[in-house]
């Protein structure tokens, strides 16, 4: 079962790793979001234009790395609600993670619920996001909240590469007193994104997404 | 009035050329359905539209543009377009189409025109 967690640890992205946690109907994304505290992956199938399915993982590990948490989860993903306007777009999504979580303070695995809620408010040069999670099991509490914000460069054409500056400040309850402030650069294109940047923990962060 | 031998032969063959360039023009002449979006504000998340809008069997090729915030669809020779169901794949996309218009023009011209700074 551990090697199971980790494999998904390894395979498959938070939701404040990006603005909208699922592709366009039909479609498959793969994100990413790696530091030495945190890495995260999920793969999900978008089944409509609002709903999709997915899998992930995730390991934490504490500031002081005595902690550690392996979580495997299977995920709905909802867009709630969008509004379009000419130059802007805004979204509320809706993520649902389950499944079961190991320590290396506890024995065996425990169930964990994730269920979390995430707003968005982009234009073609600027990005805001907010991000809550609950990651609750029995005894377990590592409730997450992250915010973003960027600007990109320039505007580009849509067959072009547009790179932006993102900062996200995130914290996790239980595992890190500290909050996590990490400057990123994204580099953006029509199938997929990476971001990269070194936090004021002084750890390094790659993020990415991909759509299939 | 006796007009000259060469400047008959001159104007048959201007007449003969417009003829053909006429015709030539008309039956290769492309249409296309241009569509005004709301929050179409990145090309990571507009994928969707030129995916969805290619799918369409009357769709020979599919255009977006950012900046100017349309997406074009041109016709297959000899087909018609479908404006209702054009503006489903936008909305079921989830953007908002807010105008729909046909252009005597392909894509390939169209993005030449983008590419020269024209309209």
């Amino acid at each position: 079962m551990r090697k199971i967690v980790f494999a998904f640890s390894l395979l498959a992205a938070s939701l404040a790793a990006h603005g909208g946690p699922m592709g366009f109907a039909d479609s498959t994304m793969a994100m990413g979001d790696f530091s030495p505290n945190w890495r995260e992956a999920w793969v999900n199938h978008a089944v409509t234009s609002r709903d999709a399915v997915g899998l992930g993982g995730l390991r934490m590990k504490s500031d002081d790395g005595r902690k550690t948490r392996n979580f495997a989860e299977a995920t709905y993903t909802r867009r709630l609600a969008r509004w379009n306007t000419p130059d802007s777009q805004a979204n509320l999504w809706l993520v649902v993670g389950a499944g079961p979580v190991r320590g290396n303070d506890f024995a065996g695995s425990r169930t964990m619920l994730a269920p979390g809620i995430s707003a968005d408010w982009e234009t073609t040069r600027l990005y805001v996001s907010a991000s809550a999670r609950l990651y609750r099991a029995k005894g377990i509490n590592h409730d997450f909240a992250s915010v973003r914000a960027g600007f990109s460069f320039y505007e580009v054409d849509y067959d072009e590469i547009q790179p932006w500056l993102v900062v996200e400040a995130r914290r996790m309850r239980g595992l890190s007193e500290k909050t996590e402030v990490t400057p990123m650069l994204r580099l953006i294109h029509r199938r997929y994104f990476v971001e990269a940047g070194v936090s004021n923990m002084r750890q390094g962060r790659l993020n990415f997404m991909y759509i299939f | 009035m006796n007009i000259p031998l060469i400047a008959t032969k001159y104007i048959a063959a201007s007449a003969i050329l417009a003829w053909a360039t006429a015709t030539f023009s008309t039956a290769n002449a492309a249409t296309s359905v241009q569509a005004t979006v709301n929050g179409m504000v990145c090309a990571f998340c507009a994928q969707g539209i030129e995916k969805r809008l290619e799918k369409l069997p009357a769709a020979q090729a599919v255009l977006v543009d950012l900046k100017r915030k349309v997406v074009v669809v041109q016709a297959k020779d000899g087909q018609t377009l479908d404006n209702k169901a054009i503006s489903h794949e936008i909305t079921e996309a989830g953007y908002d189409v807010v105008k729909l218009e046909t252009v005597p023009k392909s894509v390939a011209e169209i993005r030449a025109n983008l590419k020269a700074g024209k309209p």
